[in-house]
């Protein structure tokens, strides 16, 4: 009996690693059999946000941060990857109400898919920053090494308000459209296109409370400056986010139960 | 060994929302968030209690609204019980709303590993299979094609194909076997036939009381989520059918002017028109091949039966069925557009619907052709005409039985050294 269990449950890992990467790879090839540009596609976004606001903040405002465009691409996939999954997560539930009904489909699944996948998004942009670091005559250290880590704390954080907003949709349908308006307070109140340290001292406790300020911090202590992040505040933030995933994770069971019947 | 379904004092209790339930989260703050609490709750399922022990099949009967799929949806572990228990062994496997989950840009290769994913195989599970779903579903040509230049038809085979290759426990069915041509329907109810003979437990809902009585060994009727009846499937499945006849005789208006026949008959109310009579069918016509209209024909010949109807706006689109049957009653053939997956346009206004039988091969006799139009749920008829339309199948010959398909006798003598053999002699002696 022990024995069948065991194996269940080894079968049953294989299942949901089997799941996730179908719902990964459906969500990418349809996103990339719709355009002519393919792969292209998810680059051209970030590029053309990091024209425009190179162009503004080194010309029309010059904010004087050495290596501006490396700098400023750092914070903008940070930032878009966070921002993409939690409007993605949004439709989470509602857009899948076909799988929702299923019998013994695992729903918790489907907030993962979406951060996942804008990860993905994330990681095939990555090359590109290395590029713009090469370029730059800035060195690769070690410290890139600790990459992984930040990887890992910006999913739980990012996965642990996706299951918060997946939620709050199926009862408010304009969720989405309030996100963009907190999404878009929220870009101009992290450090994507300007640093940290411009925030005054007396403002830098309560400025760190974001985590995304400690996350685009971290990324670019790492790639910038080839310097590890500030341990403290990590794992501060990696409590955090478990704590959060941990609630958000709860509130979406108890409400999953009801899903079926909402949508 | 326990029983791979078992649900016990099952309910299920919905909410009822007003009408004017905030859906946003600017009306429900503009509100102060009233309005957000369910004004009113109904039972969908009310002391639900039965079993479905391994290697059989319990039928689900009973209108639309009377908690069919919401008894499906449960014990699929899709939404929780709001009283009772329902317990499950095993591997769950459904169909239910087969096309969800496919996407239309994507392959029927990629859909397959998708779906068979979605259904609770490995991708490994899914490859094995692979070649064995594509042969199943006959679309070997059109595999690497997207989705959406398939035929209705086509993503129904596909579809069917997947789902039949999970290994389920517990199979659960909504009224899908009605879709799809013949010939891949019988392969697929041979299919839930080889998951019964294997152990599998089939829980299957469907409103045609004879499919159930067919197909399934037990029974339970639904209505208004109480249980009317849970036994075996046949006595089920005919009180059900009873219930039906019983409602459609309620319904039938008290009096309502004769309406006369092209055959020279009359129409009456309560004689030979039943049905709560919201949709009409006006004329009725029995063509032979010719288009000529008949009340005898050859046995073997063809026969086509034309009927006008006028459909109201509103009514949805009605089944249509057609039966013949002996004059003592005995039903010799049976057909509806339901059962056939043929579907009616549903427009509004004056229609025409015709059943064309190529070979009508009944024994010489009288008979009679009835024809009828049901609520889409089959709860009752509204237009059903009785013994309205007589015809003869020639000839006369007091034959017993009620088929008379083609056929020849061959006579062979004994061969000299009194060895029969099955197969004749290719050379002759």
């Amino acid at each position: 009996m022990q024995m069948t269990s065991g194996l269940l449950n080894k079968r049953r890992w294989v299942y949901l690693r089997d799941l996730l990467r179908e719902l990964i790879g459906r969500d990418i090839k349809l996103r990339y059999k719709r355009s002519l540009l393919g792969i292209a596609w998810s680059l051209i976004n970030p590029l053309a946000q990091l024209l425009v606001f190179s162009l503004i903040f080194s010309v029309v405002l010059p904010l004087n941060i050495p290596n501006y465009t490396t700098f400023l691409f750092t914070g903008l996939l940070a930032w878009n990857w966070f921002q993409t999954s939690l409007h993605a997560a949004t439709g989470a539930i509602v857009d899948n109400r076909e799988l929702i009904r299923r019998p013994g489909f695992p729903v918790t699944i489907l907030p993962i898919v979406t951060v996942a996948t804008n990860f993905i998004h994330f990681l095939l942009a990555l090359p590109i920053l290395l590029a713009f670091l090469l370029i730059g005559g800035i060195p690769l250290r070690t410290t890139i090494l600790a990459l992984p880590a930040i990887f890992v704390v910006q999913f739980l954080f990012t996965l642990s308000l996706s299951y918060f907003v997946a939620t709050l949709h199926v009862t408010f349908r304009d969720t989405q459209y309030l996100l963009g308006i907190v999404l878009l307070l929220g870009f101009y109140l992290s450090p994507v296109f300007y640093d940290v340290g411009a925030i005054p001292q007396p403002y830098q406790a309560l400025y760190r409370l974001n985590p995304m300020v400690v996350l685009i911090d971290a990324y670019r202590r790492i790639l910038l400056r080839g310097q590890l992040p500030g341990a403290l505040d990590l794992l501060a933030l990696s409590l955090v986010s478990a704590g959060l995933l941990w609630l958000g994770y709860r509130i979406f069971i108890r409400a999953s139960a009801q899903f079926a019947e909402e949508l | 060994m326990d029983a791979p379904i078992r649900v016990e004092g099952l309910g299920k209790r919905f909410r009822r929302y007003s009408k004017d339930r905030p859906w946003t989260l600017q009306e429900a703050a503009l509100r102060g968030f009233r309005g957000l609490q369910a004004e009113d709750y109904f039972w969908a399922l009310k002391d639900v209690s039965f079993d479905v022990p391994a290697g059989k099949m319990t039928g689900l009967v009973g209108r639309n609204g009377a908690g069919k799929s919401t008894l499906l949806s449960l014990v699929g572990g899709v939404g929780q019980p709001t009283e009772g228990r329902i317990h499950t062994h095993g591997q769950i496997g459904a169909l239910i709303d087969l096309g969800a989950g496919f996407h239309p840009d994507l392959t029927g290769r990629e859909n397959i590993f998708i779906n068979g994913v979605i259904s609770g195989l490995t991708r490994a599970e899914v490859a094995r299979r692979f070649d064995s779903i594509v042969a199943f579903s006959e679309l070997a040509g059109f595999i690497d094609s997207p989705y959406r230049t398939f035929s209705t038809g086509m993503r129904m085979r596909l579809a069917f194909s997947v789902a039949v290759h999970t290994d389920p426990d517990i199979l659960l069915i909504d009224e899908v076997l009605a879709v799809g041509d013949m010939a891949f329907q019988r392969k697929c109810l041979e299919r839930v036939d080889e998951f019964k003979g294997q152990g599998c437990a089939i829980l299957l809902v469907s409103h045609d009381p004879n499919l159930v009585g067919e197909l399934c060994d037990q029974a339970l009727w639904l209505n208004e989520g109480h249980v009317v009846a849970n036994g075996p499937a046949q006595a089920v499945a005919q009180q059900y059918a009873m219930k039906m006849q019983n409602e459609t005789q309620r319904r039938t208006p008290a009096s309502r002017a004769p309406v006369a026949l092209a055959n020279g008959g009359e129409l009456r109310v309560n004689q030979n028109r039943f049905g709560s009579l919201e949709m009409e069918i006006d004329q009725v016509r029995l063509l032979n091949a010719e288009r000529q209209p008949v009340e005898r024909m050859q046995s073997g010949e063809a026969l086509s039966v034309e009927m006008q109807y006028t459909l109201p706006a509103g009514l949805p689109a009605p089944i249509f069925g057609v039966s013949i049957s002996r004059e003592e009653g005995e039903v010799c053939f049976e057909a509806s557009t339901a059962a056939s997956g043929a579907q009616s346009p549903g427009s509004p206004g004056k229609g025409q619907v015709t059943l064309h039988i190529q070979r009508l091969d009944l024994v010489g006799g009288d008979y009679f052709v009835e024809i009828g139009a049901y609520k889409p749920d089959w709860s009752y008829a509204y237009d059903y005409h009785w013994h309205a339309y007589p015809l003869s199948v020639e000839p006369h010959l007091n034959e017993k039985g009620v088929l008379k398909p083609p056929q020849r006798w061959e006579w062979r003598a004994a061969p000299e050294d009194d060895t029969w053999e099955f197969e004749p002699k290719q050379s002759r002696a």
